[in-house]
């Protein structure tokens, strides 16, 4: 609903400026910071990310074994809950 | 418990009610991904599951995962959350603390309510949780019925939640109204209880005095400043808008009942709009109608609703309890633009609930020559106006995007935003001169600035038809200089309108509009027929300046997804963005590309702050234009907005072929003021003498390599600008469509001899108000009376 009202308001007021919020689409790497993934076991590890559901970042690993939770938190990760089959939220808020 | 398993409410033995909803827009799921662990009516202990979800699915498939708490029941509670903000599964979140008088249950109003004065908070925090609890529980000592209000807002006085969901701040001003046996009383403590900060410390004495001494300030000010919204003026008498707060019961009939009852409402609500839709002035309004009407079918806000009536309440209580707690929660994001969008929230609100309630709003009786002035005007207060009878409108609320000034321009009527508090303590019926082209509300207005106004108001439309008349006639100054006066444009139709006007030629075009509406990238194609048609219709003896994609944190793009930034304006915006992703540089030069020699062609490239950007994006275009066969390239400029450009202009300028002065940025920039912030967007004015001496040094900077500099910004709009850009040597000014005769008449009127002299006066200044000033003196003495001369 946030996003229909954004858009509804956002065009009608700012007609020349503002377009669509951006979509959500997966980007291997890019807009995570290099410590985190570090702690998720490095690049080789990531089968993919994407930012989800607002506050999260949603990331599939290859081995979930190779996570560091430790070095998640030094990196700054507020929250981490790992799911089945290598996945895992980072919970990093609203931003 | 929701069909669907993703809300549940609990109901304990004393009618204490707290409602959880799992994640936003969870209803789409219809269920998928919940598993309820406990069934309707079922009695439930302490630290029971209740539901179980599927994170995973929940999160890929809704909006978020953010859960919604509410104690709907409004009792005070504590928060058991440990500093960090993290819990765990299973973890206490809050605990209720029950209420001595539990009677919650809206009283019937007896009689009339009783308002205090305006009190403005002195807590450095507003009323946030410990100042509310000590506000609260005194209002419980009064049996009338009491509501804190803020702008359209109120609160149940006596309920803690509904005070801290007010979401009050320091400096903003509150009213309490009371209705009952006690309400006098209750009206005297509670005021003084809010003036001397609810138990918090603040300089108490200080803020009485203050307060005390208020409504003498107002009347011996003669002056209230606040922004322009709408330019014009106008003298009138005061009439004060506000928006009326209804009661509602709390409990329904049957379920059926209230359900029916609220899509009546809605449908109702929905037709009204429409009507609004089709007769609104100017398509602005109607847009937000429309908006308003989309709101009225929100899965989230609907669902919200019925789980209340499905709960027992009435339709009228729950409707305001969904839009309203919604409503919080959008202020609650930190996001300035969806928390403007609360107020529309609360109008959809409001005009639902009076059709509920069978209100019929009467149309307001206005009497002639009406100021209106408000905390904010929502959209369906100025929908229903007779605007014959309206001159103007004076707002303490709102900025560049508020209603009051998308409406009063839609109108042409003068109006104000961001005045003092004060204004809403003018009584009805007051004199008052409005000036928005000074941004002044005149309490006092004698009779010779009466007389002036009206005068003026001729003189502005004779002149208005006089420039209409001569737009075609070029801009030369007195003594024979030509300055090229170019349009801003964001489509074809402008271009077309831009030539008519006698626009003669393009000095920017925000190719961003190309790219509006889309979850693509348009087409190689249609970005080439769009730029070549612009060009045709320009010819190929004018400029079109180009501005390549100018979209970044601030302003995003549907299909170039962009991480989210916490200050988007230092972010990746303009150059940076089309930098970071080339190949949408490239495309949009080779589009760009095809239109070369049906005008004259330069590309523009915004928010260039390093010279290596200038030089990389220039490798693309030189390839790029290689690749087509193109023996010559177009003229590439670059904006000056970051005052890091303007600063190292001499650098850039044997790079380029033009600059561009981006007024709007640059001043933001150099002055570190949000153009949009409500308190700032005063002083963040293009005129502040730092934001000349950077436009003085670029022009130095660039005629010294023999380059040409245009104003692309706000300020090459506004008459009063012109001698003084004239003067520190600008080239071109590029002007919004239909100020252009008005520029052009502007330069006519100037010698550029005079001009100079003026701007090098100003520089020398110490505010943008004194340059504004010292403008006016300037124009008076050389140019009305040069005029008087001639008649």
């Amino acid at each position: 609903m946030f996003e229909k009202m954004q858009r509804a308001f956002w065009k009608a007021l700012t007609p020349d400026l503002v377009v669509d919020e951006p979509q959500v689409v997966a980007q291997v790497v890019s807009g995570l910071a290099p410590e985190v993934v570090a702690a998720l076991g490095g690049v080789d590890n990531l089968k993919s990310q994407q930012p989800v559901a607002l506050t999260r970042v949603r990331v599939e690993l290859r081995d979930g074994a190779r996570m560091d939770r430790q070095a998640l938190t030094v990196a700054g990760v507020p929250g981490v809950m790992m799911l089945d089959d290598g996945v895992v939220h980072l919970i990093t808020g609203l931003t | 418990m929701q069909a669907s398993g993703h809300a549940i409410s609990i109901t304990d033995e004393n009618g204490v009610q707290v409602l959880m909803h799992i994640g936003l827009d969870t209803v789409n799921l219809a269920g998928k991904g919940f598993t309820r662990l406990v069934e309707e009516g079922q009695q439930v202990d302490v630290g029971q599951a209740l539901i179980e979800f599927d994170v995973d699915f929940v999160a890929l498939n809704a909006r978020s995962l953010l859960t919604l708490m509410l104690v709907v029941s409004g009792e005070p509670f504590t928060w058991l959350t440990p500093p960090s903000g993290l819990v765990d599964s299973g973890q206490p979140l809050l605990s209720l603390n029950p209420v001595e008088q539990t009677s919650q249950k809206l009283v019937p109003e007896e009689g009339d309510a009783v308002f205090s004065q305006p009190v403005t908070l002195a807590n450095p925090n507003g009323l946030h949780a410990r100042p509310a609890a000590v506000f609260a529980q005194a209002a419980k000592g009064f049996s009338a019925s009491i509501y804190l209000h803020k702008k359209q807002e109120s609160a149940n006085a006596k309920s803690l939640v509904a005070i801290m969901a007010l979401q009050t701040a320091h400096g903003e001003v509150v009213q309490v109204s009371a209705a009952g046996p006690d309400a006098e009383a209750a009206i005297t403590v509670l005021a003084d209880l809010l003036l001397t900060g609810c138990g918090e410390a603040v300089a108490s004495a200080q803020v009485q005095a203050e307060v005390q001494a208020k409504p003498m300030e107002a009347q011996s000010l003669t002056v209230l400043r606040g922004v322009c919204a709408s330019p014009g003026s106008a003298f009138g008498q005061v009439v004060q808008l506000t928006e009326q707060k209804l009661e509602v019961n709390e409990f329904g009939v049957t379920q059926q009942v209230e359900r029916d009852h609220l899509s009546r409402g809605l449908a109702e609500a929905s037709q009204a709009l429409q009507q609004l839709c089709e007769n609104a002035k100017g398509s602005g309004q109607a847009d937000i109608f429309k908006a308003h009407q989309e709101l009225l079918e929100d899965p989230g806000l609907l669902e919200a609703a019925h789980v209340l009536i499905d709960e027992g309440k009435s339709a009228g209580f729950a409707w305001r309890a969904a839009t309203e707690s919604t409503a919080t929660l959008f202020k609650s994001l930190g996001n300035a633009l969806l928390a403007e969008r609360a107020a529309d929230l609360s109008d959809v609100g409001q005009r639902v609930l009076k059709l509920i309630l069978g209100i019929r709003d009467q149309a307001m009786e206005l009497p002639e020559g009406a100021i209106l002035i408000a905390e904010q005007l929502t959209p369906s207060q100025t929908a229903g106006l007779d605007t014959c009878k309206v001159l103007g409108f004076a707002t303490v609320g709102g900025g560049a995007t508020s209603h009051v000034a998308i409406l009063a321009r839609a109108f042409g009527l003068p109006a104000i935003c961001g005045l003092p508090a004060q204004v809403l303590t003018l009584a009805n019926g007051t004199q008052v001169l409005l000036d928005a082209d000074k941004g002044e509300l005149q309490l006092d207005p004698d009779l010779a600035a009466i007389e002036q106004l009206r005068t003026r108001r001729r003189l502005e439309r004779q002149r208005q038809q006089h420039e209409l008349a001569h737009a075609s006639v070029a801009a030369c100054t007195r003594d024979g200089h030509h300055v090229e006066v170019t349009a801003n444009i964001a489509s074809l139709a402008e271009a077309e309108q831009a030539v008519a006007l006698g626009g003669e030629g393009v000095g920017l075009l925000r190719s961003e509009f190309l790219y509006l509406d889309r979850n693509h990238a348009p087409s190689h194609d249609e970005q080439a027929s769009t730029y070549s048609d612009i060009a045709k219709a320009l010819g190929p003896a004018r400029n079109l300046v180009v501005r390549t994609l100018d979209v970044g944190g601030d302003k995003p793009l549907a299909y170039v997804p962009m991480d989210s930034e916490t200050n988007p304006f230092l972010g990746l915006r303009g150059i940076r963005l089309c930098l970071e992703r080339p190949q949408l540089l490239r495309d949009q030069f080779r589009a760009i590309l095809s239109s070369a020699g049906l005008a004259r062609l330069h590309i523009m490239l915004p928010m260039v702050t390093q010279l290596s950007e200038l030089r990389l994006a220039r490798q693309l275009l030189e390839e790029e234009a290689l690749a087509l066969g193109l023996t010559q390239l177009p003229k590439l400029g670059i904006m000056i907005e970051v005052p890091a450009a303007a600063l190292m202009a001499d650098l850039f300028a044997p790079e380029v072929d033009f600059f561009s002065i981006g007024t709007n940025d640059l001043t933001q920039y150099t002055l570190a003021m949000d153009r949009d912030h409500p308190r700032l967007a005063s002083q963040a004015d293009s005129f502040h003498p730092s934001v000349l001496r950077l436009i003085a040094s670029t022009v130095k900077a660039a005629h010294a390599h023999g380059k040409w500099v245009g104003v692309c910004g706000a300020m090459a709009s506004e008459t009063l600008a012109v001698p003084l850009l004239l003067g520190l040597g600008v080239d071109e000014l590029s002007a919004s469509v239909p100020l252009i005769p008005a520029i052009k008449a502007a330069v006519r009127e100037v010698d550029l001899a005079d001009c100079r002299a003026i701007a090098q006066q100003v520089l020398g200044l110490e505010s943008a108000e004194q340059v504004r000033e010292a403008l006016r003196l300037h124009h008076e003495a050389t140019v009305d009376t040069s005029r008087v001369l001639e008649n």
